[in-house]
């Protein structure tokens, strides 16, 4: 079990004069699914870097507080900054938001393959720990398929597959999605979801749009200008239409729905005791508007 | 400005298809029409041909079969930097046409190439720069900024270009709500002024709230050419296409066997339907509210 805290975490690139993230305060338990958002600037990745150790270990800038990683040591809690590079693979997954930048092998095999190399996988289990990791994304056609070949959600779900096939505690995700049509959305979505609840495994990812992560996530983290402005459970954090629209946030569809239905008169305001749960699907908006007719 | 152009249609696509040299048949034989002041989204799964389509509308792909013409001008036969001047393309991913190390000599390349120079140059970057948001990088170099800043530098490279006709891969993919709706907002005005858009993109609500007209590309196919809505209305269609209703769409459409109607596309206006069809009200006199229309309003 791995659990993270984060305590008061203040963090400058170079030559900048407001910080990225500001006395941030966070603790994220071991299989939570947790969603990241906010405008941007607001801090998403810089939050992502700090977990995953990209800050401090390559990113140079200044630092403040502490990331506290739990269980990755029989010796109690570590701060991510006293763990090598390395080592932090071993717990923490990494895809980013630029497949591209990401990929350095010529055939997607190697390129799950290269991480298992660098971390001292026993090549004995490498061809089975390659198969699951494309099966797993839906992807194991493209095993021998040259990787400049791929089309940019190809990719991405390449890089997720390289990330799962370390074994990791933690993925740490950014944008994962964003060149992914909805069907590979989908897929991806339902790996992570997977991952998440069969196998323990805890999610953090970065995204511009939460409406399909809504129903999936444990809790949902709006931040503005480096500081968290809300966080919670989705169906709580969707009470306060006002702080999205005012970090230029999207209100998901089903939610919005909501609270035009109480702005209308025919559902209680979500502060009084008898109203409903806010619908986080098309599905429960759906049910919802239903019993109104 | 918009160039001066002729009565004809403004892209014509005969039987075009397009084999790569690896083998795989991309296009398999499109037909297709567009004329001058169009907002045309073209939608469809990874790999379906999005790309290879309109990349043949700027000269970037020439057909293995079939013609497109351009003004009545067979492509193949007009030289690229010629096509350069009616259709500006931005790709999907910037890093694939930003090169300099001065984002105002970035946005200058292209109309430096048409010639211009000088006060007429500078304003002409100046005004892109500025509708993108990123005047305050001018001097900077575009591989300091972001990935989301990056692609508007591209967009701005392209509208300092002011062509006929703009094509965008992908034009919203990792910029938040508010640049997303930026960037629709400046092709929109464009749209206004004239200037013909085609947009690439997998956001159904950004079809539905912008598009006037919908190509779905589905294996090398144009299955459905038709406005928005009534691409929503053909569901089965969309889902085999690997793509999903928006979910006001597909509210919408559960919705109407219970006889709401809101073509308006927005939640705002369901619930407005749901409410007028709703036997329950909380609030005290939103019913009378609603109602002030009249009788045929309620019914």
């Amino acid at each position: 079990m791995l659990s993270i805290t984060i305590e008061n975490l203040t963090f400058s690139y170079p030559d900048c004069s407001s910080p990225a993230l500001h006395e941030i305060n966070l603790t994220m338990e071991a299989g939570e699914f947790i969603v990241i958002t906010g405008a941007t600037g607001a801090g998403k990745s810089t939050l992502l870097r700090s977990i995953n150790g990209v800050i401090p270990h390559f990113q140079p800038g200044t630092l403040q507080g502490n990331v506290w990683l739990d269980g990755a040591t029989p010796s109690g809690r570590v701060p991510v900054a006293r763990v090598s590079a390395p080592q932090l693979a071993r717990f923490i997954g990494s895809v980013f938001d630029d497949p591209e930048g990401q990929i350095v092998s010529p055939i997607v095999e190697e390129e799950i393959a290269f991480g298992l190399e660098n971390t001292g996988v026993d090549p004995a289990q490498m061809d089975g720990r390659i198969a699951k990791a494309l099966a797993d994304c839906g992807i194991s056609h493209l095993r021998h398929r040259a990787t400049s070949s791929l089309s940019g959600g190809q990719k991405q779900r390449v890089a997720i597959a390289a990330a799962l096939a370390l074994a990791p505690k933690i993925l740490v995700l950014d944008e994962p999605t964003s060149e992914l049509d909805p069907d590979g959305t989908e897929a991806v979505l339902n790996v992570l979801s997977e991952l998440n609840k069969n196998h323990g495994i805890t999610i953090i990812i970065a995204e511009q749009k939460v409406t399909l992560l809504a129903p999936l996530c444990d809790r949902l983290v709006l931040l503005e200008k480096g500081r968290i402005a809300l966080q919670g459970p989705p169906r709580q954090v969707f009470l306060h239409p006002h702080i999205f629209a005012k970090l230029g946030v999207e209100l998901p569809a089903p939610a919005r729905l909501a609270h035009a239905l109480v702005q209308e008169g025919v559902l209680p305001p979500f502060d009084s005791p008898d109203a409903p749960p806010i619908p986080l699907t098309v599905e429960e908006a759906f049910t919802l508007s239903r019993q109104l007719l | 400005m918009p160039a001066k152009l002729t009565g004809r249609p403004l892209i014509e696509v005969r039987q075009l298809k397009h084999t790569y040299r690896s083998g795989g048949e991309a296009l398999k034989g499109i037909d297709l029409t567009i004329n001058t002041g169009e907002m045309i989204a073209v939608v469809g799964r990874n790999g379906a041909g999005k790309t290879t389509l309109t990349k043949h509308f700027n000269g970037l792909l020439r057909p293995t079969a079939g013609t497109v013409l351009l003004d009545g001008q067979d492509t193949a036969k007009l030289p690229v930097a010629q096509l350069a001047r009616t259709v500006g393309y931005v790709f999907q991913n910037p890093d694939h046409q930003i090169f300099h190390e001065r984002l105002f000599d970035e946005i200058a390349f292209g109309p430096r190439n048409l010639g211009l120079r000088g006060d007429e140059l500078t304003a002409r970057v100046d005004s892109a720069l500025k509708a993108v948001d990123l005047t305050e990088y001018r001097d900077r170099d575009p591989g300091d900024l972001s990935r989301g800043q990056r692609k508007r530098a591209a967009l701005a490279s392209v509208l300092a270009m002011e062509t006929a006709v703009i094509i965008l891969d992908e034009p919203t993919s990792g910029q938040d709500y508010q640049e997303s709706e930026q960037i629709m907002e400046i092709l929109r005005e464009l749209n206004r002024r004239g200037h013909t858009i085609l947009f690439i993109t997998h956001d159904m609500e950004l079809v539905q709230e912008h598009a006037h007209r919908v190509l779905l590309i589905d294996d090398g196919k144009l299955v459905i050419d038709a406005p928005p809505q009534e691409l929503f209305r053909q569901e089965q269609a969309l889902t085999s296409a690997g793509l999903r209703l928006p979910p006001t769409a597909e509210l919408e459409q559960r919705l109407a066997a219970f006889g709401i109607h809101s073509d308006a596309g927005t939640v705002e206006a369901l619930a407005t339907s749901i409410a007028r069809r709703s036997s329950r009200i909380i609030a005290r006199d939103s019913f009378d509210e609603n109602c002030s229309g009249g009788v045929a309003a309620c019914q």
